[in-house]
């Protein structure tokens, strides 16, 4: 019997840990000979003896399952489920009878009291069999599906009952609750999906026992229900309807992850393939395991805490988990695949918590191959240790840093010392003096250079500057009109502007229109400008010096081009069609003439007349590439409409690259082949011009000139930042229109401010020295005598006019005069750049 | 509640909570070494653990963008921390992942294949760039492991990243920006990985080239390089490696222009430095050598130069990407110490006496507190200790200060007297590879006999400088003495002279010997005659003669002796030979302290000419 019994059990492993015993099940096929036809289901628990370091026999018992001799019996599954009346944990084994046509399928639940005997629980027919997929799950309650449905049943159920909803993917599993909810996952149908396509990327979940839906993402997120092999639900709780899990599964892609409400938390990846089991050991105060088994007897422990795999197993026939020491924590029981046929069914097991607790039996050192931490553990020390010695270091630096500024200002001291000592001067304020007179020059100097600006304003007579051409544009509501100037001799002109002269058919005296001019340098015929790119780049320092050697060579030599920018509207009010173009320079003899007052020259250029009617469409817009005469003035009539902003663009530790080229490479930029210098990047209609230049003076640095609106610079600069560097800084070249006229309104009020405040307190001073030295002629006078009383009085009546005097002061005529004259003229040059500073905002 | 986000969002979010984290790392360590930032390695596991997580599903249309995003991430983490194999693993999977997504033939092995089914297999989709970043991983780890033929071979590559490249910042990424939060991050911009790595390709491509020969091919290519967007330091090592072309096509003064250009855009190139110095030396151009030895000497002494020069970007370093051997070897500077040592040698043997002392004075305190803190390391390039100490005692003597070269050869001579051994024997090397060790021993007892033995000569010239003549005398005889303690041994175990097939140390350690023994003989000479023991003097110089017979101090006294002893004819012949000699001034091959003396006695040239021409003719 008992070799018998222990044959068959290693053959079909049905075990179950339970109370810290392991109990085996199996059915024992009723042989004619013996007790007539009945077919028995015997159990048999063992307990571990630590002395012996086995198991042994605690109990054993047997059921009589059916006593039909043609009835087929089979256990289908057992497993250790709460027993919901009994609160209690019991041990549940599902058996099957087949009847003899196999039509029909006898299921019964047995439950192994504490007494230690079967008793039926659940009975049910079914027309089928089940397959595989089939739980015990709390209740006790057996769960099953068949064809995409859910079917279960339980006591409190009383009968076989179906989930309502219809479900692809299912994966069932019970919350940990106190009451105890039992749950299925899956995916909806087909048919369904095509209904309601919100539901197409969830995941559906439903409560057995009352039906209800939930959102099942809520536990396991979509994609994962497809891969999740088995679930494990650790904490759960449910308040005011709302589920929160904290949920291990096992996945098919070899990985077991760990989710807390629906959220991915941590991931392991398993050593094996096909999982089929999870289970939870509490080693107590060391932790918790995971112990995951697979199919084809793989099993493979997981640290809770760190998620991390603790061990692995093969060869394994059944895993459990129980407290079998009777320790109060539980450990895990691995039962290895016996090898030989004979003997006791627990010939080869290891009892441990993989804490200390280890016992086995009956296997060599080979077969628990346990792996070495994993690396990670030793990462965490490692940082520990790290983040130790970095702080560590940090002081020592510190102390180190604190040590240099100690020994700096010692050195310092002594050599201040020693130099007080030598009758020396320290060298730190000789520094500073250095500083000081520096200051000083440098206020000298520019103090020299305006006088040098003054004398350079010599005027000449001789040599007019030729007019070559004047030509006119109409861009929107503007008009420019140009000029270009040949200045033939070798002396400068400078202070260059145009105005514009509406010449109105009945009265005689011309209005001066209020316009905006422009000076530009055009290269001189010659094509030198070309010729600068060469093969192998020479020397920075020499290119350079070329470069400067070249800009007062174009002054001289080159042509001018002076434009004139003004609304067009006062125009067609005033019905003008023909206006005066005047030209006003200031020639100078030379860089040092000695004239002092500039007399500045106005020349007639000519008459323009204007035609409404004349297509002003502009060639350089259409075709960038012709080289005529109408592009190159409509790309200075643009240069001249377009703010202009320039950049400096500064990239202290990464090259800027090709720059040009990334500018070309943009939507609508074309090389302007009359300046080939200008690129013109017209993306979207006439108003969204932009004329862009870009000089780089050395790999790292560069100059951008943009001409277009601010908005669109702006846009331009935010794209063009996303190519440029990081460490790269871009900032506007002082001088570029915006910025100065600003400051120059600025610098003229303060200007103002100052001279009104000098000149007045001058005027008053001059005539306080006057009373001063009027006062000092008249000698001291003592109050000894009436005479001298009288003459006291006099002083003092003459003090007390002097109050009321100083009050409301009388000054000279002509000084006043001359006060008003320059303070004019200071209010002049205020006015003007007021103006020219309103100018450029509204134009901006 | 809020309802919870999708799978995709929390790990969009967690990997741009990385991404953000690792960039605000790079810019703290930018500004200052903080330590409280996690570790690189750090965020490479936390990338990986990201990446499992979504590896951990099976390939999904919406979520690959991210997961090649996280690739990326991982593998460049990876890859910075020079785990390459890990970084071509996670490529590897990924492209795997696509190609299963895609439903593209997955059986190629080739990387270059395999790349190639990828991309056609994305096609022109929004997946396209990505798989982009991620063949610049692979690139960049290519060219982390050298593998520049794989990369030359991959021509389509470079068009492809033109492409990517030209995407950028023309409005196309502005379009994209309202819906950032969705979109994954990357760790380092691909368009900075990709220029990174086109400038580093072109430099170990030239140097490659440059290695092989191929010295104008490379040239154009690295000029074409340098104009590209790239690091100050690697654009200096365009320019660098042009001018190293160019010294290869024997153009030095356009060689010294690159290298020039080189410093000037990074001033750290020391290398450059460096290059120039060896073409000044190569050109003759002394002053200019020792003018650029000295620049290189105080720029190594600069507190920057010891941090390296491309440590720039906290990720992926061009120091990870440049790891050719031929690159390194093209780029590598002597220590400072030889520098200090060879500006401190030029100088001596260029006529700048005090200043070569004071170098060598530097030099030795440096030895000696490395010594004491014992960091010294063996440098291969710079002389023994001794040695130093013998060219600093010479130079010291040069310089007339014979006190403290009298104090360097007490050192010398304090540390090898012990060691010296009884006999030493030179072998001749056939007999040297049959016992190597023996020899090794052999060779270290030969090397303290001659420093010894210089430390006397150099002790002698000091007396005899000081015209202490009966110490002078003593101490070249301790020389001699010591000297003739050395004994050549042919195979037949016969003390002969060994013929001139002698390999070059061995001879080097003759030429020595025969230069140390006629030196201390003529100097012993020398000395005879101002304390007037003609016959001894006479005998001396003549020996000495025999041994070195270049020898004009010898040459001459010898003939002073004779016309002293009335043998005029003999002493007009003998002072006639002396001047024929070819006029060397200082041998350089030589070690400084084995050239004659020009301090001690001197005869006047003219004088004694003087006196042959009164002697009249024969």
């Amino acid at each position: 019997m008992e070799g018998f019994l222990s044959d068959e059990l290693c053959r079909n492993p049905h075990r179950l840990a339970h109370c810290g015993k392991i109990t085996f099940f199996n059915r024992k096929r009723a042989s004619a000979t013996n007790d007539g036809e009945r077919s028995e289901l015997l159990f048999c628990s063992f307990s571990f003896e630590r002395g012996d370091n086995a198991f042994l026999k605690a109990a054993d018992g047997a059921a009589v399952i059916s006593r039909r001799r043609s009835a087929h019996v089979d256990i289908v599954k057992c497993k250790c489920v709460t027993d919901v009346r009994k609160r209690v944990t019991t041990a549940c084994i599902l058996v099957t009878r087949t009847s003899e046509k196999g039509h029909s399928f006898q299921y019964s639940l047995l439950t192994l009291s504490s007494s230690n005997k079967l008793e039926p629980c659940i009975e049910f027919k079914l027309p089928y069999q089940m397959k595989d997929n089939v739980s015990i799950l709390q209740g006790p309650t057996v769960l099953w599906t068949h064809d995409n449905t859910v079917f279960y049943t339980s006591l409190k159920a009383g009968g076989v009952k179906q989930i309502p909803i219809q479900l692809s993917h299912i994966v069932v599993s019970e919350l940990p609750l106190h009451k105890g909810q039992i749950f299925v996952l899956g995916l909806p149908n087909v048919s369904e999906k095509s209904l309601n396509d919100q539901l197409t990327s969830q995941t559906v979940g439903c409560f057995v026992e009352n039906g209800l839906v939930f959102d099942g993402s809520l536990v396991l997120p979509h994609p994962y229900i497809c891969i999740t092999q088995c679930l494990f639900v650790l904490a759960a709780d449910s308040e005011d309807g709302v589920l929160t899990c904290t949920v291990v599964a096992a996945t098919s892609k070899q990985q077991l992850v760990y989710f807390e409400n629906g959220a991915v938390k941590d991931v392991c990846q398993l050593p094996f393939e096909q999982p089929e089991n999870i289970q939870v050991v509490d080693a107590g105060r060391n932790g918790c395991l995971f112990v995951v088994s697979f199919h084809q007897g793989h099993v493979c422990a997981v640290w809770k805490e760190t998620f991390q795999i603790a061990s692995l197993w093969s060869d394994v026939s059944s895993v459990h988990v129980d407290d079998f020491l009777g320790c109060g924590t539980e450990q895990i029981l691995l039962v290895f695949k016996d090898q030989g046929a004979a003997g006791q069914p627990l010939e080869k097991f290891l009892i441990t918590d993989l804490c200390g607790i280890s016992y086995s039996r009956g296997q060599g050192t080979e077969a628990s191959k346990t792996s070495s931490p994993p690396a990670e553990n030793y990462l965490l020390t490692v940082q520990a240790l790290e983040s130790r010695l970095q702080s560590g270091l940090i002081v020592l630096q510190e102390l180190q840093r604190e040590g240099r500024v100690k020994d700096r200002v010692l050195q310092q001291t002594v050599g201040a010392l020693t130099d007080v000592v030598s009758g020396r001067e320290t060298v730190l304020s000789q520094h500073e003096q250095e500083g000081l007179t520096a200051l000083w020059d440098c206020d000298d100097e520019s103090k020299d250079e305006a006088l040098d600006d003054k004398m350079q304003h010599a005027p000449t007579v001789s040599s007019k500057p030729q007019i070559d051409k004047l030509w006119h544009r109409i861009t929107e509501d503007q008009m420019i009109v140009g000029v270009i100037l040949s200045s033939d001799s070798s002396r400068p002109v400078s202070g260059v502007s145009l105005s514009i002269l509406t010449e109105t058919g009945q009265s005689s005296t011309p209005a001066v229109i209020q316009t905006r001019s422009q000076v530009f340098w055009l290269p001189a015929p010659c094509p030198s400008s070309s010729s600068s790119a060469s093969s192998f780049p020479e020397p920075a320092a020499k290119r350079s010096k070329q470069h400067n050697a070249s800009r007062p060579n174009d002054l001289n030599t080159c042509r001018l081009a002076v434009t004139a920018v003004t609304k067009l509207t006062p125009l067609l009010n005033s019905d003008c069609v023909k206006c005066s173009v005047m030209l006003h320079y200031v020639q100078r003899q030379d860089a040092f003439g000695l004239v002092s007052d500039p007399a500045p020259v106005v020349l007639h250029c000519g008459q323009v007349v204007l035609d409404i009617n004349d297509d002003f469409q502009s060639q350089l817009l259409k075709n960038p590439q012709l080289r005529t005469d109408e592009v190159r003035e409509d790309l200075l009539s643009l240069l001249a409409v377009l703010d202009r902003w320039v950049l400096h663009i500064d990239s202290p530790d990464y090259s800027l690259g090709d720059i040009d080229g990334w500018i070309q490479k943009r939507v609508g930029c074309k090389k302007i082949e009359v300046n080939p210098e200008y690129l013109l990047l017209n993306s979207s209609g006439p108003s969204a011009v932009m004329l862009l230049r870009w000089h780089q003076s050395t790999p790292f640095q560069g100059k951008l000139s943009v001409h277009s609106s601010q908005l669109q610079m702006l846009q331009f600069l935010d794209s063009l930042l996303a190519y440029l560097p990081a460490s790269c800084s871009v900032r506007p070249v002082k001088g570029a229109r915006g910025e100065s006229t600003a400051q120059m309104f600025a610098l003229a009020l303060e200007n103002e401010v100052v001279s009104l405040r000098e000149g007045v307190s001058l005027l008053l001073c001059e005539e306080d020295e006057e009373e001063a030295k009027k006062k000092s002629t008249g000698h001291e006078e003592t109050p000894g005598s009436a005479e001298g009383l009288l003459r006291c009085r006099e002083v003092w009546q003459r003090d007390v006019e002097r109050t009321r005097m100083r009050l409301s002061p009388l000054v000279d005529a002509v000084r006043y005069r001359r006060l008003i004259q320059s303070m004019t003229k200071v209010q002049l040059e205020g006015d003007l750049a007021a103006l020219l500073n309103t100018q450029g905002t509204l134009l901006s | 509640m809020a309802p919870p986000l999708s799978l995709l969002d929390t790990w969009v979010q967690e990997n741009n909570e990385l991404v953000n984290k690792c960039k605000q790392k790079g810019e703290q360590d930018a500004v200052s070494r903080d330590c409280s930032q996690p570790p690189l390695k750090w965020f490479s596991f936390e990338f990986h653990k990201l990446l499992r997580k979504i590896q951990g599903i099976p390939p999904n249309a919406d979520h690959t963008q991210l997961e090649l995003a996280v690739v990326f991430n991982a593998g460049v983490c990876s890859a910075a921390q020079s785990q390459v194999s890990e970084a071509e693993l996670f490529l590897a999977q990924a492209t795997e992942r696509v190609l299963q997504m895609t439903g593209g033939d997955a059986g190629a092995s080739d990387p270059l294949v395999r790349w190639r089914t990828v991309l056609n297999s994305v096609g022109d989709t929004a997946l396209h760039p990505s798989v982009l970043y991620l063949l610049c991983l692979q690139w960049a780890i290519w060219l982390a492991t050298c593998q520049l033929k794989t990369i030359q071979e991959f021509q389509e590559m470079s068009a492809l990243f033109d492409t990517l490249c030209g995407g950028i910042g023309d409005g196309s990424v502005s379009e994209a920006r309202p819906k950032s939060s969705n979109i994954p991050l990357l760790v380092m911009d691909p368009r900075r990985l990709i220029e990174l790595l086109q400038i580093c390709t072109s430099i170990a491509l030239g140097a490659e080239r440059l290695n092989e020969g191929r010295s104008s091919e490379a040239l154009s290519s690295l000029q074409a390089a340098s104009a590209l967007p790239a690091p100050r330091a690697l654009v200096a090592y365009t320019h660098l490696l042009s001018g190293s072309c160019l010294t290869h096509m024997r153009r030095p003064q356009m060689a010294l222009q690159c290298y020039r250009k080189a410093l000037e855009t990074d001033s750290r190139c020391v290398c450059a430095l460096y290059q120039s110095m060896l073409i000044y030396r190569q050109l003759g151009n002394t002053q200019a050598e020792i003018q650029a030895l000295r620049l290189l000497h105080s720029t190594l002494m600069l507190p920057s130069a010891i941090e390296p020069a491309l440590g720039s970007t906290h990720l992926l370093s061009p120091s990870l990407l440049l790891r050719s051997q031929s690159l390194s070897s093209l780029l590598s500077v002597p220590s400072a110490l030889t520098v200090l040592h060879s500006l401190a040698l030029k100088c001596v043997l260029y006529g700048r006496v005090s200043e070569g002392v004071e170098h060598y004075l530097d030099l030795l305190a440096v030895v000696h507190s490395e010594d004491q803190q014992g960091l010294h390391t063996e440098d291969a390039t710079l002389p023994k200790l001794p040695e130093l100490y013998l060219e600093a005692g010479a130079a010291l003597l040069m310089a007339r200060r014979p006190a403290d070269c009298l104090a360097l050869c007490n050192e010398v001579n304090s540390t090898t007297l012990e060691l010296l051994p009884e006999k030493v024997v030179l072998e001749e090397p056939e007999e040297r590879r049959e016992a190597e060790t023996r020899d090794m021993e052999g060779e270290n007892s030969l090397a303290m006999v001659l420093w010894t033995a210089a430390a006397y000569l150099l002790q002698g010239h000091c007396h005899s400088h000081l015209k202490d003549w009966k110490q002078a005398v003593t101490h070249y005889t301790r020389c001699i003495n010591l000297l003739v303690k050395v004994r050549f041994k042919k195979r037949d175990f016969q003390p002969q002279i060994p013929g001139a097939d002698m390999d070059v140390k061995r001879g080097k350690d003759l030429c020595v010997l025969e230069r140390l023994k006629g030196l201390s003989l003529a100097g012993r000479g020398i000395c005879f005659i101002q304390i007037d023991k003609l016959k001894e003097a006479l005998r001396d110089l003549q020996l000495g003669l025999q041994t070195f017979p270049e020898c004009v101090g010898a040459g001459l006294w010898c003939g002073e002796v004779l016309w002293r002893l009335r043998r005029r004819r003999e002493a007009a012949a003998c002072w006639e030979k002396t001047w024929s000699l070819t006029t060397q001034s200082l041998d350089k091959s030589l070690p400084v302290y084995l050239q004659e003396p020009q301090s001690g006695p001197l005869l006047d040239s003219t004088e004694l000419r003087h006196r042959i021409q009164e002697l009249g003719p024969t």
